[in-house]
C-alpha cells in the first residue's frame, strides 16, 4: 500500500508542478498548514496565532489541519509525499525530529525534513507549587543531594525537551532525581498541582498559564523572559542550559529553492510583526529567528549533537 | 449573577446556541466526526467573534455532538463518538425490537438532564470540584482503568474466559505504535501503517459498524422493524422510563460530572462507569445488555454531564478536562483571554456568561434533539437496505479518514471490522476488545508513572495500595467483578433445592475444532508479544508483557476447559457467505484505489458496487437507476461537506 501511495503521490506531484510554474510567488493561493499533532497543543495554538497575521500580510488563507499519530512521526513520514509547490507546509518540532528517528524505524530520518524556519521555542523551566518550600534553584539542588532519587519531577514525555533538560541538569549539578513522564504538559501540570510530584520540568508557558499558583525557579534561556523579569536563567546561576521545545516550519523536499526561501521570508515577516510578538510573549513563548539556509543547517547540527548525547545518557536511545 | 444571565440571553447568543446545538448533533451523529473535531473546525470562525459568543457557540456544538453520538449507537450499533460506546449495549437491542424512536427520545431527555446537572455543577461548585479532581493521581487513573475493565465480566456474552481473552487482545492493540511512556517504537513490525498506533475512533467504527454491515447484506430481512403507524416522539413513554430510572439518572449525571472534571478521563469512561453502576443496581423486565432503557439513561446522562464537568478544570485550572476542552482553551488563548486560575477571578464576566450560554444550549437541545432524532430514526428505518449499506459504508470510510487525515486508518478500520465479526461469531464479543483498547493506554501510563514514583520513594506497595482514594476504587472494582457471579456463588452455598441445570449436549467436533483454532490464534498473538517485548526497555515492556502472560494463562485454561466439558459458546450465522465477504472486499479495494483515483471517485465507486450485494430480490431498471442516483447524490453531498465545510483534506488522485 505504501508503494502505490508513493507512486500516486509522485504522479500527483508531477501534475501539480506542471500546472504551478510560478512556484516563486508564494503564496499563490491558500496554504495548507499541517500540524503533525492533535488540536489544542502548543504547536496548534502557535499556528493559530500565526493564522490571522498571515492573512493580514499576504492576503491568503493559512488553513490549519492535523495529522496526528506517533508523536508527530506519522505526519513527518508523509511530508515528502506532499506537493512541493508552496501550497503545503508542515509544523516541525525539536528535539522530536532529531530524537524520533534514533529510537527505531519511524518512517523518516532527520535529514529527510527540509526545515525552512524556526520561529519560537518554549524554554524549559523548573516549576514548583506556590506553597512549596523550595524557593530557589539552590534549594532544589540541596534537596536532591540530601535525598538521592527522591526528588520527583513531572514532565511532558520521554526524549522530549523536558526530559533531556532534566538529564543535562542532573549531570551538571551532580544530582540524581526522578523524572516521571506524562502525556503532554497539561497532565504534567495536573500532577504538579495535585502534589503527585514535588516539582515539574515544564515550560515558561506553564508560568504564564498558572500565574500565582506556581513558582518558576529558573528558565533555560540566554536572558530572562520579558514576561517573567524576576525569574533567573540557568546561565545566571552557573548552569549553561539554554533549551526547550523549538517549533518551526518545513516544506516537502520537492520544493524549489525559491519556494523554500519564500516560505522562510513569510514566516520571518510574521515574526517581525509587533502584534504577533506581544501575543507570543504574553503566552510565555520565546521568539527565535532561524532562517532557511546555512543558518538553519548550523542550528540543527548544533542542537542535534546535544540532544543525542543527552538521550543516550538517559537511555532513550541506544 | 442575574446580569450575566441577561448578557447570555442576547438574540445573537440564542441564535448561536441554537445553530451550535443543531450542527453539533448532526456532526456527532456521523461516526468518525467527534466533538473534538466539531469544535476544531469552528476555531477560525470564532476569531471574528466576541470571546463570550465564541465560547457559547463552541460549548453548544460540543454538547450537541456528545448527544448526537447516540443516534448511530442506537440505530446502527456504532457509537457516533467514543462517549456513546455504552449506549450501543442496550440502545441497539431496543432498536432491533422496533423501539428505536423511543430509545432516541430517552437518549435526548437523558442528555438534557445530564447536561443541566454538569452545567449547574460548573456554575455553583467549580472551584472545590477542581481541587478535588487534583487528588486523582497516576495510581487512581490506573485503578480507574482497571475498574472500567471490570465491566468485562458483565459484557462478555455467555463466556467469561472468552471475554477476558478479548479484553487482553484489545489491551495489546492499544500498545501498538510509539509508546507514550518510553518513546519507543513497539509492535509495528517495521510497518509505517502501524506507526501511529490503532486510532481509537476508527477502531470503534470498524469493530462495531463493519460487522453490522456484513450481517445486513447476508439476509433480505429489514435492518430495523418498521412501525405500522407513525408514533410521534413517544414522549409520555420516554418520560415514564425517566421516572422509572430516576435514581439511575441522578447517579449517572453525578458520575459524569465528576469523571468529566478529571483531566485525562473523558466522556467514554464516564459513560462506561455510569453504565457499570446502573447495571449492577439495575432492575427491570429486560436485563441490561439486552435492551434495558436504563442503559441509555445511564450512558447518555453521564456523557453529557462531562461537558459541564470537563469545563471545571478547564476554566478553573487552565487544564483541559476533555479533548474538546483543549481546543477551546487554545481558541481562547488566541482570542487574548488569559485562561488558568486568573480567569475565574478577572474574567468572571466571560465565564458566567458562558456558563449561562451552556445552560441555554442544553435546554435548546431538547426540541432540537427530538426533531433531529426523529428525522434520523425515520431515515434509517425507511431506507431500503440497498441504499443504507452503501451510504453507511461510505460514512465509515470518510469518518475514519477524517479523524487523523490518514488513509492507513481506513484500512485498519476495515481489517478490525472483519476481526470483530469473526470473533463475535466465535463467541468473543466486541465490547471487551473495545474496553481494552480504550483503557489500555490510561492503565499503562498510570501504572508506569506510579511505579516510577513508588520506586523513587522506596514504597511501591504504599503507592499502589496505600492511598484511600485508590482503595475505594479497588473496592468498587472487586464488587463490580464479583457481582455478575453472585447467582452462581449463591447456588454454591444453598443446598440444591432446585434441580441443577441439565448439562447441554456436547458441541460438535467441528465447533470444538473452530474454538481450538481461535484459541490458538490468540495464544500465538500472546507469544509474539512476549518475544517482541524482550528487545524493549523495561518501561515499554512491563505492561504488554504482563498482559500477554495473563492472556496465555487464560487461553490455556480455556483450552483445558474445552477438552474437559466439550462446551462451545458461539453465535451461528445464517445467510449468504459470498455477499458477506463482498462487503469488506469492496471496501478494501476502494482503499487501495484511493491514492490512484482520488478519494471522491473511489468512495463513489465503492458505494455503487455495494448496492449489488445489498440488493435482495429483483429490482426494475428504473428502480435501480433511481437508487444509484440517490446513493451517488448523497455521497457527493457528503464529500463536498467534508472537504469544503469541514476542510478535511481528502486525498486527490490522478483523475480528480
Amino acid at each position: 500500500m505504501k508503494r502505490t501511495f508513493l507512486a500516486a503521490a509522485a504522479a500527483a506531484f508531477t501534475l501539480a508542478t506542471a500546472t504551478a510554474t510560478l512556484a516563486g510567488d508564494f503564496p499563490s493561493g491558500k496554504v495548507d498548514y499541517v500540524i503533525p499533532f492533535g488540536p489544542g497543543g502548543e504547536s496548534d495554538v502557535t499556528a493559530r496565532f500565526q493564522q490571522p497575521f498571515f492573512k493580514k500580510l499576504f492576503g491568503e488563507d493559512l488553513v490549519v489541519s492535523y495529522k496526528p499519530g506517533g508523536g508527530g512521526a506519522v505526519g513527518w513520514s508523509q511530508l515528502n509525499s506532499m506537493a512541493g509547490d508552496g501550497t503545503k507546509i508542515m509544523g516541525i518540532n525539536l528535539p522530536h525530529i532529531v530524537i524520533k528517528p534514533e529510537t527505531g524505524n519511524v518512517g523518516f530520518e532527520t535529514d529527510d525534513i527540509t526545515s525552512v524556519y524556526m520561529f519560537h521555542y518554549t524554554p524549559d523551566a523548573i516549576v514548583v507549587r506556590a506553597d512549596s518550600d523550595m524557593n530557589s534553584l539552590q534549594d532544589v539542588i540541596d534537596y536532591a543531594k540530601a535525598n538521592p532519587k527522591k526528588l520527583t519531577f513531572s514532565g511532558s514525555g520521554k526524549g522530549t525537551a523536558n526530559h533531556l533538560a532534566q538529564v543535562n541538569f542532573d549531570q551538571m549539578a551532580g544530582t540524581t532525581t526522578t523524572y516521571v513522564s506524562f502525556k503532554g504538559t497539561g497532565a504534567a501540570v495536573t500532577a504538579l498541582l495535585g502534589g503527585q510530584v514535588r516539582a515539574e520540568w515544564g515550560y515558561t508557558t506553564v508560568g504564564a498559564k498558572q500565574g500565582d499558583k506556581v513558582r518558576m525557579l529558573a528558565v533555560a534561556m540566554e536572558s530572562r523572559h520579558p514576561a517573567f523579569p524576576d525569574v533567573p536563567t540557568f546561565k545566571e546561576l552557573g548552569f549553561d542550559i539554554v533549551s526547550g521545545a523549538y517549533r518551526g516550519i518545513a516544506v516537502p523536499s520537492s520544493a524549489s529553492e525559491d519556494t523554500r526561501k519564500a516560505v522562510s521570508d513569510a514566516i520571518a515577516a510574521i515574526n517581525a510583526d509587533a502584534g504577533f510578538q506581544k501575543q507570543m510573549i504574553d503566552g510565555g513563548f520565546a521568539l527565535v529567528d532561524v532562517a532557511y539556509g546555512a543558518e538553519m543547517d548550523a542550528f540543527i547540527a548544533q542542537k542535534s549533537s546535544g540532544y543525542i548525547a543527552a538521550a543516550k545518557a538517559a537511555g532513550v536511545i541506544k | 449573577m442575574i446580569e450575566y444571565l441577561f448578557s447570555a440571553l442576547t438574540p445573537l447568543n440564542i441564535l448561536l446556541a441554537l445553530m451550535g446545538v443543531a450542527a453539533g448533533t448532526i456532526i456527532g451523529s456521523i461516526p468518525g466526526l467527534t466533538a473534538t473535531m466539531a469544535v476544531a473546525v469552528l476555531v477560525p470562525v470564532t476569531f471574528s467573534m466576541q470571546p463570550d459568543s465564541a465560547l457559547i457557540l463552541m460549548g453548544a456544538i460540543y454538547t450537541g455532538a456528545i448527544y448526537g453520538g447516540a443516534y448511530a449507537a442506537i440505530l446502527l450499533n456504532t457509537p457516533g463518538t467514543p462517549s456513546a460506546i455504552a449506549t450501543t449495549f442496550d440502545g441497539y437491542p431496543i432498536a432491533k425490537r422496533g423501539d428505536g424512536d423511543l430509545a432516541v427520545s430517552v437518549a435526548c431527555l437523558s442528555s438534557v438532564f445530564g447536561g443541566l446537572v454538569g452545567a449547574i455543577a460548573l456554575l455553583l461548585l467549580a472551584p472545590p470540584l477542581a481541587e478535588a479532581a487534583l487528588a486523582f493521581g497516576p495510581v487512581e487513573y490506573f485503578w480507574l482503568a482497571i475498574f472500567g475493565l471490570s465491566l468485562i465480566a458483565a459484557l462478555s456474552t455467555g463466556d467469561f474466559l472468552k471475554g477476558i481473552i478479548a479484553a487482553c487482545f484489545g489491551l495489546l492493540l492499544s500498545m501498538i505504535g510509539i509508546s507514550e511512556t518510553s518513546a519507543e517504537v513497539r509492535f509495528t513490525f517495521g510497518s509505517n501503517t502501524l506507526l501511529g498506533g490503532i486510532e481509537t475512533v476508527s477502531a470503534l467504527i470498524g469493530l462495531y459498524c463493519i460487522p453490522v454491515l456484513i450481517d445486513l447484506v447476508a439476509t433480505p430481512d429489514r435492518h430495523l422493524k418498521e412501525p405500522e403507524q407513525t408514533r410521534g416522539f413517544r414522549l409520555p413513554e420516554a418520560m415514564q422510563e425517566m421516572l422509572r430510572n430516576k435514581v439511575n439518572l441522578v447517579r449517572s449525571s453525578l458520575i459524569g460530572t465528576m469523571v468529566g472534571a478529571l483531566p485525562g478521563a473523558g466522556g467514554s469512561i464516564a459513560g462506561l462507569v455510569a453504565y457499570s453502576e446502573a447495571r449492577r443496581s439495575g432492575k427491570g423486565d429486560v436485563p441490561y445488555g439486552e435492551g434495558n432503557p436504563g442503559g441509555i439513561v445511564a450512558t447518555e446522562s453521564a456523557n453529557n454531564a462531562t461537558v459541564g464537568g470537563g469545563f471545571i478544570p478547564t476554566l478553573v485550572l487552565g487544564i483541559p478536562g476533555t479533548p474538546p476542552d483543549a481546543v477551546i482553551l487554545g481558541a481562547l488563548l488566541v482570542q487574548g483571554v488569559r485562561t488558568g486560575p486568573t480567569l475565574f477571578a478577572d474574567g468572571a464576566n466571560i465565564v458566567y456568561t458562558f456558563i449561562f450560554g451552556l445552560l441555554l444550549a442544553t435546554v435548546l437541545m431538547l426540541p432540537v434533539g427530538l426533531i433531529i432524532g426523529r428525522f434520523a430514526y425515520r431515515a434509517i428505518v425507511r431506507a431500503p437496505k440497498a441504499g443504507l449499506v452503501p451510504i453507511v459504508a461510505f460514512m465509515t470510510v470518510i469518518g475514519s479518514f477524517a479523524i487523523r487525515n490518514n488513509i492507513s486508518d481506513i484500512g485498519i478500520m476495515i481489517v478490525l471490522g472483519v476481526i470483530g465479526w469473526i470473533a463475535s461469531k466465535r463467541g468473543f464479543s466486541v465490547s471487551p476488545i473495545v474496553l481494552g483498547l480504550i483503557l489500555g493506554r490510561i492503565a499503562e501510563q498510570g501504572f508506569v508513572q506510579s511505579w516510577t514514583i513508588g520506586d523513587a520513594m522506596d514504597d511501591l506497595w504504599g503507592q499502589f495500595f496505600g492511598r484511600p482514594l485508590s482503595l475505594a476504587i479497588i473496592a468498587m472494582t472487586l464488587v463490580s467483578f464479583i457481582y455478575p457471579f453472585v447467582p452462581q456463588i449463591r447456588r454454591l452455598f444453598r443446598p440444591a433445592t432446585a434441580e441443577p441445570a441439565p448439562n447441554p449436549a456436547p458441541a460438535s467436533l467441528q465447533k470444538i475444532g473452530a474454538d481450538l483454532v481461535t484459541f490458538g490464534v490468540f495464544g500465538a498473538i500472546g507469544l509474539v508479544v512476549l518475544v517482541q517485548t524482550a528487545g524493549l526497555n523495561p518501561e515499554a515492556a512491563v505492561f504488554p508483557r504482563t498482559i500477554a502472560m495473563g492472556m496465555l494463562v487464560i487461553v490455556a485454561i480455556a483450552v483445558a476447559r474445552l477438552f474437559l466439558i466439550h462446551q462451545v459458546i458461539d453465535e451461528p450465522s445464517t445467510g449468504s457467505t459470498s455477499r458477506r465477504i463482498s462487503v469488506p472486499a469492496i471496501m478494501l479495494l476502494a482503499v487501495f484505489a484511493m491514492s490512484t483515483v482520488g478519494f471522491a471517485l473511489a468512495g463513489l465507486l465503492m458505494a455503487l458496487a455495494l448496492i449489488v450485494p445489498a440488493q435482495h430480490g429483483r429490482i426494475s431498471g428504473t428502480g435501480a437507476t433511481t437508487l444509484a442516483i440517490a446513493v451517488a447524490g448523497i455521497i457527493l453531498v457528503f464529500t463536498f461537506g467534508f472537504s469544503e465545510i469541514l476542510s478535511v483534506p481528502l486525498p486527490p488522485g490522478q483523475i480528480f
